[in-house]
């Protein structure tokens, strides 16, 4: 499949971005169904436990690693979006299914932070995230973020190629898959206690896809250490697939034979699959692809592209996949 | 013919104050939405957000038109019944401004519009429901009272009931993981027409309006829960037995269940109206037709 990548030297178009703010998509049914909870809720508020310690700031010990140099590799067709709209626009539904939950993740307390490497490994590990920190070059990168929903941002994230990591795991040559998973501490992020999702998040790629050279292990955003609503200490970032490919939060890694189970793909596969390769012309079963509002441009449009414009880094991954009947694009 | 302001006066021409307050309350959804739009205060995603606010309001306003019967009863306030036209109408005028803001954000593109109404079938459904409650809007005058006949006219409105389901499965069907406000509507609806049903079918139950709504509201949960459950092994292949157990866990940092929110609703409207009928039974002259 041949696509045209935007060259580097195009110019970004200016696009002004609105100061927004943010308030609680949360409400009620009616006007009289306020009464009607403060009633029926009485029980549920005394019997409730509301013993939630809040993170407590402290200073991030890998602030000093930023900001890293910028990569001129990746270029972008438009404006980088405005920090406080990216950071405050976030589905990590750990913290609740809403996009609102940038304050609720400022609970998850993210030091100190160990990633368990295990599987088809050479030895399995658990690593601290300042010394795994110490051992690769992160750099920035500007990519484009393409979510499933319909909508996408271009943000310049700090971080270091996946392929380090499997380099540092050196899986053993019977590994076919990396499958990844999320902490999973209901009691600081409380979505995670809506018992009949399959906690914790898991995704997973192929060993090709892990060590393509745009795979990022994300720490950083905007020069600074990541914050945790966009998934601290380390996050997955894989531009050409849906936002959702792109575990946040990382507590383990695990090299294996077999194809992981994605949290979205249990919860709803026939809507959510492994491979989720951005292409404008598959529709969600909901929604058309075809196009993308660019947030924090006050409703900008723009035509998707396949592998969000990144075919010529990954095209070649899919050709034999596509024949085979592999469900490429959700 | 002089001026009439007809939301606002009654049959005789005398000022209505109900009408009128319920009038104005009608537009406060929209233009808070329009306030919140213009001031940037909606998000990243503006149109989406209106869209979304302004489609919940829609559900609500039909909500609101088929609680005015049974509400007429219980409250024992025949005066509701005037403004249950005016209310099914704002569901028409929000339906549609929802229409159009989606037609904002798909960034004006008619063919799309389209194409997506027909492909999706959660739109297929809003849509039709919206062409209903046009039908609707179009025959709510007086004029069409009289041309159509009483009888004629009730059947032909009887549709809202239809378009009341269809409004909820369309909510249901756009969701993506989380069914929880879908699931609250859906039990309140059971709530509402298995009220209707249970009136209609019999005497002894007219006598007594106050027990079935309360039965009823123990019923309608209970079915909220279970239709809950049915949902998530259908859907998700959760167990049934673990969303059934998430009933009886209470924790400050979840929402209650939906089976629970309905209850307390459904359970609040009853109290009001044992109130209510407490009241007018000291003080009669309170009653007016
Ligand atoms: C009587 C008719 C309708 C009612 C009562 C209704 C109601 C709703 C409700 C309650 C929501 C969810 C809002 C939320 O979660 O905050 C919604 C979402 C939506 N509705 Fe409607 N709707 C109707 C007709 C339509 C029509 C005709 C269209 C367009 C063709 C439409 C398009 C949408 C879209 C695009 C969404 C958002 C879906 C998403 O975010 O994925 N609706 N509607």
């Amino acid at each position: 499949m041949n696509i045209k990548r935007k060259k580097g030297w195009e110019i970004p178009e200016s696009q002004a971005t609105p100061e927004t703010v943010f308030r609680n998509r949360r409400r009620f049914l009616t006007a009289g169904a306020a009464g009607a909870l403060a009633l029926g809720g009485g029980a549920y508020l005394a019997i409730g436990q509301g013993g939630d310690a809040v993170a407590q700031a402290q200073p991030d010990p890998s602030a000093g690693l930023y900001p890293a140099p910028r990569s001129m590799r990746y270029r972008l067709d438009r404006e980088v979006t405005e920090e406080k709209v990216s950071t405050t626009y976030n589905n990590f539904y750990e913290f609740g299914t809403s996009k609102n939950i940038w304050q609720a993740a400022q609970k998850l307390p993210i030091r100190p932070w160990q990633v368990k490497i295990d599987g088809l490994v050479a030895k399995e590990m658990v690593v601290d995230i300042d010394d795994l920190l110490k051992k690769v070059q992160l750099e920035e990168r500007l990519y484009r973020h393409r979510c499933v929903e319909a909508w996408s941002m271009a943000v310049p994230w700090t971080g270091f190629p996946m392929k380090a990591l499997v380099d540092i795991a050196q899986p053993t040559s019977a590994a076919k898959y990396v499958r990844m998973e999320t902490f999973n501490r209901p009691d600081v992020a409380s979505g995670m206690k809506a018992s009949f999702y399959s906690w914790p998040y898991i995704e997973g790629l192929t060993m090709a896809e892990a060590t393509n050279e745009l795979t990022l292990m994300v720490t950083g955003i905007y020069g600074k250490p990541l914050p945790k609503q966009m998934g601290a200490p380390i996050r997955l970032v894989t531009p050409w697939k849906y936002g959702f490919k792109c575990i946040k939060s990382i507590v383990r890694v695990t090299f294996t034979d077999e194809r992981p189970r994605s949290f979205w793909e249990v919860s709803q596969g026939s809507e959510y699959g492994f491979w989720a390769n951005v292409n404008p012309r598959v529709s969600h079963p909901r929604w058309s692809q075809a196009s993308e509002e660019i947030i924090g441009t006050g409703g900008k449009r723009v035509p998707t592209q396949l592998y969000n414009g990144y075919g010529d880094f990954v095209a070649s991954m899919y050709t034999d996949l596509e024949k085979s009947g592999e469900r490429l694009w959700m | 013919m002089p001026f009439r302001p007809y939301p606002l006066i009654d049959r005789a021409g005398r000022f209505a104050p109900l009408k009128a307050a319920v009038f104005v309350l009608l537009f406060v959804p929209g233009l808070w939405t329009a306030y919140d739009f213009a001031m940037g205060n909606l998000g990243p995603r503006p149109h989406d957000e209106a869209t979304h606010e302004v489609g919940i309001w829609t559900l609500r306003f039909i909500f609101l038109s088929l609680a005015v019967t049974p509400l007429r009863e219980l409250l024992q306030w025949s005066k509701l019944l005037a403004v249950r036209r005016m209310v099914g109408v704002a569901a028409f005028v929000y339906a549609f401004a929802h229409l159009m803001l989606y037609f904002v954000h798909q960034a004006f593109d008619v063919v799309k519009v389209a194409s997506e109404i027909v492909l999706r079938i959660y739109l297929t459904i809003g849509f039709v429901a919206l062409l209903g409650l046009a039908a609707l809007a179009a025959t709510s005058t007086d004029a069409m009272i009289r041309r159509l006949g009483a009888k004629r006219w009730r059947r032909l409105h009887q549709a809202v009931y239809v378009i009341g389901l269809l409004a909820v499965i369309h909510f249901f069907m756009q969701s993506k993981l989380n069914v929880y406000e879908p699931t609250i509507m859906a039990g309140l609806f059971v709530w509402l027409m298995l009220y209707r049903a249970v009136v209609a079918a019999s005497a002894a139950a007219r006598k007594a309006p106050l027990l079935v709504a309360s039965g009823l509201a123990i019923v309608s949960a209970a079915l909220t829960v279970l239709g809950e459950a049915i949902y998530f092994k259908l859907m998700m292949n959760v167990p049934m037995a673990r969303v059934l157990a998430a009933n009886l866990v209470f924790d400050i940092d979840l929402d209650p269940r939906p089976g629970w929110i309905v209850l307390a609703i459904s359970l609040a409207v009853v109290i009001v109206a044992a109130l209510r009928q407490l009241v007018l039974r000291r003080r009669p002259q309170l009653q007016t037709a």
